[in-house]
């Protein structure tokens, strides 16, 4: 039994050297390969420095190297951190300070792309391509001097830390989500058990990597022996290329955010034949809309759907297998069940389990559950709590913030969230990081940031904003200023101006008088 | 018959306006792929065609949609210029 991740790594290049493991833009490399050149990278980390625990972050495109460098990262003891390769270079910044890495995986072009105060910070870049003439950096060429037949020896346990993911956080900073070996096995274990992945199976990544649904397709990957196919921009963007590549390639398990699934209904001209290949097919992120999965299950007769619900925290914590015979008439998409062990609980305001047909919010408490935020005891008291339900220990619990009900057939409903975190194309989003980077601009006065909702991607980002002179400034200046403080998917969309904000008699922003002005999405 | 020219100018423009600068890039180059840096998602791709129909009076089929035919603005001119010819 594998109690840190790289161990699926090692049993399968013994079981499958010669298999396909990961493949992305039309080159793949196989598990003898994967294992080689990822000892070669936990080798030249170890010689550069690199002790347990210590941050590497990875920040470029998709390709083969990601995967190469991801468990190059863990086999020399230490914890990678995948960074959005098109966020601003003023975040990526903060993360890279904020978590204390000294060594970061890149190119040339995205190393270019940062501020000079951060590249000072680094003692060294590692170039999967681009020239490394300039001090620090060094060619992914120059790693065959490193030995490939084996890993660097480094004492782990499964509490060990394997990897941090970065998501918005509501005081204007994104917050990093701190994942263990047991954390993210403990998901790989029971997907492997319920969707029984096998050595043929091909799996397709169509999430980011710094996007939790990445763990499942390339851990479980991994565990089964599997093929892993990155589908990177130049794919995912275009949906008659994506249901070609679907056919092509023969994927039989498909993972990703509703709205993907929708673009390809929509506009890949999917038929059953493009999909015949696919055996499962499993999305996460967001709310999928009935009208659309009935038409997915249309056009996939033969495949299990599954929708799968968690934050990042917890990774999946709760699944509900459709059941094609009730699609008809379900108004609601359950959220499900919880998984293997894990255990979720509904609690009422006053901390006690909800009653039945009573809303509340949903506790996930089990070795799924993160340790926290890095660098962010406050936060973390906020959000990992005593589980007061545990009398005789010490035992934390993980508030998700979604408010649910339990429906008559057992399932878990999601019923909205308890703050003003949004999903947008999947993204968890808090508005709330939106105002201040519009409240940090030195001529707005005041700022509100609303989601509207939208069929395809789940919402829109509109901003209402007040400046200190009227007039005196405009949209796409405020765009962006918002680009060089968050990422793309979280620039409003539209942002109206306005002399002053509505106030409730409180004297705070009407959040419901703005929600409810006629807005024209484009 | 419309002018190459004419074209190029039009798609560079828009792309710049309407994708480009919202997302804080003031400045694209004729080659440059624009869905590696994400100036363009995957709704913006839709935007884009709608756009090109309109103005250039062509149809472009979801077939027609892929990263070949929009991966820069010199790529979007020669299929508005293949189109436009039949």
């Amino acid at each position: 039994m594998a109690y840190i991740l790289q161990q699926l790594l090692t049993k399968s290049a013994k079981a499958y050297p010669d298999k396909p493991a990961v493949w992305a833009r039309g080159q793949s490399i196989t598990y003898r390969e994967l294992d080689e050149r990822s000892n070669q990278v936990a080798h030249f980390l170890r010689q550069r420095g690199v002790q347990k625990g210590d941050r590497v972050g990875l920040f470029f495109p998709k390709c083969v190297e990601s995967i190469v460098s991801m468990l190059g990262v863990l086999k020399a003891g230490g914890v990678y951190v995948p960074l959005d390769p098109q966020a601003p270079s003023d975040r990526i910044g903060y993360i890279i300070g904020n978590c204390g890495i000294r060594i970061l995986i890149t190119n040339a072009e995205r190393r270019s792309a940062l501020a000079a105060e951060t590249v000072n910070t680094l003692d060294c870049c590692l170039l999967v391509e681009g020239d490394s003439n300039g001090s620090g950096m060094v060619a992914w060429s120059q790693l065959s001097q490193f030995p490939s037949s084996y890993a660097p020896e480094v004492t782990l346990v499964e509490t060990d830390l394997a990897y941090i993911l970065y998501t918005s956080g509501s005081t204007g900073r994104p917050k990093g989500v701190m994942l263990t070996h047991q954390n993210a096995l403990t998901f790989v274990e029971w997907c492997a058990e319920e969707f029984h992945v096998r050595s043929d199976d091909k799996l397709s990544n169509h999430a980011p990597l710094h996007f939790d649904l990445s763990v499942f397709d390339v851990y479980n990957t991994l565990e089964a022996g599997a093929t892993v196919y990155l589908i990177t921009e130049d794919l995912a963007l275009f949906p008659t290329s994506l249901s070609n590549f679907i056919e092509a390639q023969g994927i039989t398990i498909w993972y990703s955010v509703p709205s993907a699934l929708m673009l390809l209904l929509l506009h890949g001209r999917v038929t059953p034949q493009k999909l015949k290949s696919l055996r499962i097919i499993l999305f996460a992120g967001e709310v999928f809309p009935m009208k659309y999965l009935r038409q997915l299950a249309e056009i996939s007769t033969t495949s299990d759907l599954y929708n799968l619900y968690g934050p990042t925290e917890t990774n999946v914590c709760t699944y509900y297998k459709v059941e094609r015979d009730r699609l008809a008439t379900l108004e609601k998409l359950p959220i499900g069940i919880a998984c293997a062990n894990t255990e979720c609980f509904s609690v009422n305001p006053e901390g006690q389990l909800t009653k039945e047909g009573e809303a509340g919010e949903l506790f996930v408490r089990g070795p799924s559950v993160t340790n926290g935020y890095w660098a962010d005891p406050e936060k973390t008291k906020k959000m990992v709590v005593p589980n007061h339900f545990q009398e005789f220990f010490e035992e934390k619990m993980y508030r998700t913030g979604d408010i649910v009900t339990v429906g008559d057939d057992g399932n878990y409903y999601f019923q909205g969230r308890r703050d003003s975190q949004i999903k947008s194309r999947g993204y968890r989003i808090e508005l709330g990081e939106i105002e201040s980077a519009l409240l940090s601009h030195p001529d707005v006065r005041e700022a509100c940031v609303l989601a509207v909702p939208d069929e395809v991607i789940g919402n829109r980002i509109r901003a209402v904003v007040a400046p200190h002179v009227p007039g005196s400034l405009g949209v796409l200046q405020l765009q962006q200023y918002c680009a060089s403080r968050v990422p793309k998917y979280m620039i409003p969309e539209l942002i109206d101006l306005c002399d002053e904000l509505p106030k409730t008699s409180t004297g705070k922003i009407d959040r419901v008088k703005l929600a409810s002005e006629s807005v024209v999405a484009r | 018959m419309i002018e190459s020219a004419e074209v190029k100018d039009r798609i560079r423009e828009y792309v710049l306006e309407e994708f480009a600068k919202a997302k804080g890039i003031n400045q694209i180059t004729d080659s440059e792929v624009l869905t590696k840096n994400g100036v363009i998602d995957s709704m913006g791709i839709f935007r884009l065609v709608a756009f090109l129909e309109e103005t250039f009076n062509v149809r472009i089929g979801d077939e027609e949609i892929t990263h070949d035919n929009l991966e820069s603005v010199d790529a979007i001119e020669k299929l508005v210029l293949a189109k436009s010819k039949k």
